[in-house]
């Protein structure tokens, strides 16, 4: 975030805020930027796929708001730039929670921002995909509308985004706050020292106050804060012990599309997918044995839970997990619901700063002192029987 | 002629109790089936070892949560013998993979059915399996193609098992509720359930399968048609899988798709970002994540020849992209020009595996 | 004035067959196209379709692969299975009406330079009628 007290510009919405940020954007294209990342929508107008583009002809028809999002925009930015290098500079508009995991992707080593302007915008919340297939251009209507009339309490949202706290700026370079509900204006915000020079090359230079802006955010957050609440409420039962957990996740075919649309999940090969995880037939035969009867996709728990160790502490919250699930499973819900948990334990936020490095990744000698008191007791106590 | 086992119950009951014989009398250590295991009734495959557990056996459970090929690779070779209810295609997914050194038949029962077709897995999840399938069988035992099946379920051809030990004659079978014929394929087949019941002289109803057979070929034609003008050169291949988010379901789910780690996942395809630079100045504009159609083209050329028309991965796809239908149609036509059909006969050669030295004259002059 | 059409042709040329008679053609001062740009491979069956699917989606405006003559090959069978995949391939771009005359196989032995010239001459001629390969512009692949 921008130490200055003024960041912001507030600039006039002219044919809508998509036409206003087309415009904004192409002015910079082939100065200060040689390529922009952002939504099209594909030749069947039924969705949107990620298109960096030079040609201007492109950015119009480009869909700087996409109203649902079938690809992670981090994923996006990981296909360009986790191998580096190049001249390619680059401003990608994204959602929030895009953002947060591009950010976590950096601390992941899998993407490289050197020469990346990332954009973000006060996001009303993402439509489900099945939304998008059933009914696109009622879809993208609806959208259209949240964005037009700044809704940002849509109950047509994913249920990730009806409690997403993230809505607003986050780590981006620069930001498009649209919360403040002046319609006729948008603001830009700069968040570094490269968003302000992007602005300022665009000729914009930022003297706007944000106060009026940020309480109108904080009124948001209050309420987004309690919805948090009441679906943390409702999946905590959900989730609690092992047959509750088992009975969530009992329609799951273990097709791992979850772990694939995950941006966070970059492994090329999951470990559960790998021969590590692959077992010798007379192991099922055994274990069929022993409990009477061993089901399939096998080890359904032990990949989640599995998942949850590995990646809950960053976790975005983006919900892309649920959409990508073929059996309606409410992955996203339960996992935001343990990653609010573990990140918190390490008081860390996913996808907040590049500097804050991922809890795993790093110790201190003298913390989580309590777990050392648990294991203490535990010694000093007998071993309890099989 | 065969043998047949006839029964006097229903058919789902006179599976499970003929499974339950086999595990009784220790025919086999364990039997393969389909379940309903949780609160919600979800359904999954088990493998059984105590007849206690086929309380809540759904054998013939038209749904297909995973194609059963998969499990059958994991549970081969097996060391004691298992029985296994399957789906047709199931099975010829299996002998595919055995082709490929994914499993083996040895001490396996396979046990089949004449199949009416599965219901999508997004619609069997939210209906409760006592309204689902009532209609389903309503159709099915009058010999009709059921409305609320998978596409690729409506025009399939091989309906009739292939290489199953064990055919359960459903398609057609108008006292499907109060009787059962079990068709015995083979010795092993006759062995195993010598003691069981009644065995008459009997086979498959081939008018009746005959009629069904071309009430699909209908349908097939019908696809085709349809498929025909969609497949209509690159414009209409986008049009298709444009919105495909690249999760590679599809692939996983697949029961040909074997390999641990895909082609199209591994590094053999990164593009560093000089590489993305003079593609930009080329086109003006590029995809990212890239290659969404080159994985499809890829998996098409590496193994439609082998698909089986199950149609799992549409049923997983979450931009509900029809890809069972371009996948069955591709591999229809890259199969014929080998006289070649999936899963036919585990002794036939994967056409990519062998050659004849005589044999497309007109290519490469 | 436009500058005219010249395609960009991949061609796969087995090392011992191929791409030894694409040498020939060279040093017999046989003139053929700049459109081809040969890649050396061992042996034509190296050459798995996903290759050529690749060079089509990229921009090939034709894709060549060159081999020993079925009986030739210096791997004895290896000829065999390409001649299978490329079969297979071209079905499945005949079923998708995917632009088929743009994959070509062709059997080229060391000593046949000439045939090498004219093989190439006579597909840069059809591609270049055929114009540039639509995968050029499609931004959505």
């Amino acid at each position: 975030m921008s130490k200055s007290s003024k960041p912001g510009i507030k600039i006039p919405v002219k044919n809508g805020i998509e036409q206003t940020v087309r415009t904004l954007l192409n002015k910079a294209l082939g100065h200060s930027i040689d390529a922009l990342l952002m939504p099209v929508k594909v030749p069947s107008k039924d969705s949107y796929a990620w298109i960096l583009m030079q040609d201007s002809d492109v950015v119009n028809d480009a869909s700087p708001m996409a109203a649902g999002m079938p690809v992670q925009g981090a994923k996006a930015l990981k296909s360009l730039t986790r191998k580096g290098g190049g001249s390619l500079r680059v401003a990608a508009l994204m959602r929030p929670c895009e953002v947060r995991a591009a950010i976590e992707l950096v601390k992941l080593n899998q993407i490289n921002l050197e020469n990346v302007v990332l954009i973000s915008y006060d996001c009303p919340g993402a439509l489900p995909l099945s939304e998008l297939s059933d009914n696109f251009e009622a879809a993208e209507k609806k959208f259209k509308v949240l964005l037009s009339s700044r809704c940002f309490d849509s109950p047509d949202v994913k249920p990730v985004c009806q409690f997403c706290t993230g809505f607003s700026m986050g780590a981006a370079d620069i930001h498009i706050g649209l919360a403040d509900g002046d319609t006729g204006h948008l603001l830009l915000i700069s968040g570094s020292p490269k968003g302000k020079a992007f602005l300022s090359a665009a000729g914009l230079n930022v003297d706007e106050d944000l106060s009026a802006y940020k309480k109108q955010v904080d009124l948001i957050l209050k309420k987004k804060t309690q919805k948090t609440k009441e679906i943390f409420q409702a999946v905590q039962p959900m989730v609690e012990g092992l047959e509750n957990l088992a009975e969530t996740f009992s329609n799951c075919i273990g097709c791992h599309n979850c772990q694939s649309a995950c941006p966070i999940c970059y492994c090329r090969q999951c470990y559960f997918d790998s021969k590590e995880s692959k077992l010798e037939p007379a192991y099922y035969m055994e274990k069929a044995e022993k409990r009477g009867g061993v089901s399939f996709p096998h080890d359904r728990v032990l990949f989640h839970v599995g998942r949850m160790s590995h990646m809950s502490l960053s976790c975005v919250s983006c919900g892309q997990c649920t959409d990508a699930c073929p059996v309606s499973i409410p992955v996203a819900k339960v996992f935001s619901y343990v990653a609010s948990q573990t990140q918190q334990a390490f008081e860390y936020s996913a996808g907040k700063s590049v500097s804050e490095a991922i809890p795993l990744k790093e110790f201190k000698e003298d913390e989580l002192q309590k777990i050392h008191e648990i294991v203490k007791s535990a010694e000093s106590q007998e071993s309890p029987h099989e | 002629m065969n043998k047949i086992l006839i029964t006097d119950q229903g058919a789902e009951q006179s599976v499970v109790e003929v499974l339950r014989f086999l595990l009784d009398n220790k025919k086999v250590g364990g039997v393969l089936t389909l379940r309903q295991t949780s609160k919600k009734g979800s359904l999954d495959y088990g493998l059984l070892t105590r007849s206690e557990e086929l309380d809540r056996a759904v054998p013939l459970m038209p749904v297909m949560p995973a194609n059963a090929a998969q499990i059958l690779s994991s549970l081969t070779p097996a060391k004691k013998p298992i029985a296994a209810v399957v789906k047709p295609c199931e099975l010829r997914g299996f002998v595919e993979r055995i082709k490929r050194e994914q499993g083996s038949l040895d001490n396996v029962l396979t046990i089949s059915m004449t199949c009416g077709g599965v219901i999508p897995l997004d619609i069997s999840i939210k209906t409760s399996k006592n309204k689902l399938t009532p209609k389903y069988y309503e159709q099915v035992k009058a010999g009709e193609i059921p409305e609320n099946i998978r596409p690729t379920c409506k025009t399939c051809e091989h309906f009739v098992p292939m290489t199953a030990d064990i055919t359960i004659s459903v398609v057609g079978e108008k006292g499907l509720d109060s009787t059962c014929r079990f068709i015995l394929n083979s010795d092993k087949a006759a062995s195993m359930t010598e003691g069981f019941g009644r065995i008459e002289d009997g086979g498959l109803d081939t008018k009746v399968l005959d009629d069904h057979l071309k009430k699909r070929q209908t349908k097939n034609k019908n696809l085709l048609e349809s498929l025909k003008s969609q497949l209509d050169g690159l414009d209409g291949l986008v049009d298709i899988f444009g919105k495909c988010i690249g999760c590679h379901g599809c692939s996983r789910v697949c029961p040909i798709c074997y390999c641990v780690l895909c082609d199209f996942e591994s590094r053999s395809f990164d593009q560093n970002v000089t590489f993305y630079e003079e593609e930009l100045t080329q086109k003006g504009a590029l995809r990212l994540p890239p290659d969404t159609l080159f994985f499809h083209l890829g998996r098409l050329s590496h193994m439609s020849f082998s698909c089986v028309g199950c149609g799992q991965c549409a049923d997983v796809c979450p931009a509900d992209i029809p890809v069972a239908s371009v996948f069955k149609k591709i591999g229809e036509n890259t199969a014929a020009l080998f006289d070649y059909v999936p899963g036919r006969d585990v002794e036939e050669d994967i056409p990519v595996m062998v050659f004849k030295e005589e044999e497309f004259k007109e290519l490469g002059e | 004035m436009e500058k005219a059409f010249i395609p960009k042709i991949t061609a796969f040329l087995c090392k011992w067959c191929s791409y030894t008679g694409a040498d020939l053609a060279g040093t017999s001062r046989l003139q053929y196209p700049p459109a081809i740009i040969p890649i050396k491979v061992m042996c034509s069956s190296r050459v798995d379709p996903v290759f050529l699917i690749r060079a089509f989606l990229k921009g090939a405006d034709g894709v060549l692969i060159g081999g020993c003559h079925p009986g030739d090959c210096h791997y004895q069978s290896g000829n065999y299975h390409t001649r299978r995949r490329f079969a297979i391939l071209q079905s499945i771009f005949d079923s998708l009406s995917l632009e088929t005359d743009r994959l070509r196989l062709s059997w080229i032995s060391a000593s046949e330079g000439p045939k090498f010239a004219s093989v190439c001459n006579e597909f840069t001629d059809k591609i270049t009628k055929m114009g540039p390969n639509p995968t050029r512009k499609n931004i959505f692949l």
